[in-house]
């Protein structure tokens, strides 16, 4: 049996009307909750794309001579993968280096173009077992005198520090994201439980006259739906002037030396905004779905 | 060779030792028979708490039995999937002591709703609605709130709604308990009019008069068990 477009229509926006100040509340509280989500995105977004040349966990760079034999390169590699103290190991041959390369200084053209890609060493990109300073350069020393090898160079200890801290920033950011779209799914199904509460005697009703239970959902969904994406509607409002705000007050501003590592794209913006728009339709639906299921059980 | 008596009608509701027992202890409905055939009108008689309601509840698998077999229309109910008992709800109307209107639609709209909610398409509401309405005596009414209604005009409305969709069988449960005796009398007429359109009826009440007047088929029950099953019957 199909169920009526105009029904569904119908029902849904003289649900969202009746319901008003419960309806603008929680479309409120969600916007909120799923603008916090993308803004996490975005930040976590940023923390990642900054210091791109650098992984959190690589503290030990293995630099290979220009002109180094592929033997001298095999022989550092197996000897790099048999050391006990190195848990991985990263090979960065001439076109990832290369491209790479054009990656850091790509507002340089001239200087990526003076370049010839024979010329950049390759390197082993090394994560010892322990982050302690004395372990990595033990492992550093060892290799330093392999031949073939130009230079080991270790990550900072500032650097590492601070992409500690990020990478620490950063999961800290994802988590309260996770735990955002929760809060917004429960704000959503709570919204809906109360409607479909306030109208229990109708589903009562349908059901006596034999509603099927997609045609007694449907409209409790979609307006779940239609509410989720107005909060999300409102949180990509929100969202865009985080973003207009932190690039105006942070990004390339000397005097903010960490803060102003962090940035994005527009695409990482929009990325952003889909994802609340999607988080908050679907889980306007499902969780509307789910709240009149209790009141369908035959 | 057996001969199976043939009365020229056919079953449309029949219990086989049906049980319900709620919360694990009281036994709602005990060891239960009956059958009852198309066109009939039923009385369920028997004191608060006998399982007058537990054995329209049944019918309609508000309720589901522990023990027994109950067979609608020829179905083994108990065996319908989840998703298969609206269509079973679409055979059987429903009226109640409480009217179960919808507050905030007109008597129109209430009954159209019925037909709404199963999918009829709108030319078929448009034109069964006033219908259903003249039938049951609220051809002018049909613009009305319910709480602009008298009792006996709600209890007309939901039987419209419970009707309107010609169902195999119509239950009613107290419909008329919160009546006075002359509105009862006219809601007892409408529903022996739908009766004799061939619909099956099966009323659970308290009202002497009402099943002393009318003398149909009655079913006394008692704690559960059938204690009396009478054709022509009266109340006690």
């Amino acid at each position: 049996m199909a169920v009526r477009l105009d029904y569904v229509l119908k029902e849904t926006g003289s649900n969202l009307v009746r319901n008003l100040t419960l309806t603008l509340a929680s479309l409120l509280t969600v916007a909120i909750a799923l603008a916090f989500v993308a803004v996490s995105f975005l930040i976590g977004t940023g923390i990642n794309q900054s210091f791109l040349g650098l992984r959190s966990d690589v503290q030990m760079f293995v630099y290979m001579n220009p002109g180094a034999t592929a033997e001298q390169i095999d022989s550092v590699s197996k000897n790099l993968q048999s050391n006990p103290q190195v848990e991985s190991v990263k090979f960065l041959d001439k076109e990832k280096t290369y491209a790479e390369f054009k990656r850091l200084f790509a507002d340089q053209p001239d200087f990526v173009e003076s370049i010839n890609p024979e010329e950049l060493p390759q390197s082993f990109r090394v994560k010892p077992t322990s982050t302690d300073a004395d372990v990595v350069s033990a492992v550093g020393t060892e290799f330093e005198n392999m031949t073939g090898v130009y230079r080991v160079e270790y990550a900072e200890e500032y650097a590492r520090q601070v992409q500690k801290s990020l990478s620490t920033l950063n999961s800290w950011v994802r988590l309260f994201g996770v735990a955002l779209i929760f809060v917004s799914v429960l704000l959503i199904f709570n919204t809906i439980r109360t409607a479909v509460f306030a109208r229990r005697r109708e589903i009562e009703v349908m059901r006596l006259v034999g509603a099927s239970n997609w045609f007694i959902r449907l409209p409790f969904m979609t307006e779940g739906m239609v509410q989720g994406l107005l909060g999300a509607l409102a949180a990509a409002g929100l969202t865009w002037g985080f973003d207009a705000l932190w690039k105006r007050n942070f990004v390339n501003q000397v005097s903010f030396e960490l803060l102003n590592q962090i940035k994005w794209t527009g695409g990482d913006l929009w990325k952003a905004i889909i994802m609340i728009l999607v988080v908050g339709a679907v889980t306007g639906a499902v969780g509307s779905g789910i709240a009149v299921g209790r009141y369908l059980r035959v | 060779m057996k001969f199976v008596e043939h009365t020229g009608q056919e079953t449309v509701i029949k219990l086989e030792n049906v049980s319900k027992i709620y919360k694990g202890e009281h036994m709602a409905l005990r060891d239960a028979t009956v059958e009852i055939e198309k066109g009939e009108f039923v009385f369920l008689v028997g004191p608060s708490g006998s399982g007058k309601s537990t054995f329209l509840r049944l019918l309609n698998r508000e309720e589901t039995a522990e023990k027994g077999k109950i067979y609608v229309a020829g179905k083994d109910i108990a065996a319908l999937p989840g998703y298969k008992v609206p269509y079973l709800r679409r055979n059987i109307g429903s009226v109640f002591q409480d009217f179960k209107l919808l507050p905030n639609k007109t008597v129109a709209e209430n009954v159209a709703f019925a037909l709404e909610a199963i999918g009829r398409p709108k030319s078929v509401i448009r034109e069964a609605v006033p219908q259903i309405l003249e039938l049951v005596g609220l051809g002018r009414k049909e613009g009305s709130m319910p709480n602009e209604l008298s009792g006996g005009e709600q209890q007309r409305v939901s039987i419209a709604r419970a009707f309107v969709n010609r169902p195999l069988i119509l239950l009613a449960d107290e419909p008329t308990g919160n009546l006075d005796p002359a509105t009862s009398v006219g809601i007892m007429k409408l529903l022996d009019r739908i009766n004799r359109t061939g619909t099956t009826v099966v009323m659970a009440t308290h009202d002497r008069g009402i099943v002393d007047t009318m003398r149909r088929r009655v079913i006394e029950l008692d704690r559960g068990s059938v204690v009396r099953d009478q054709a022509r019957g009266v109340y006690e």
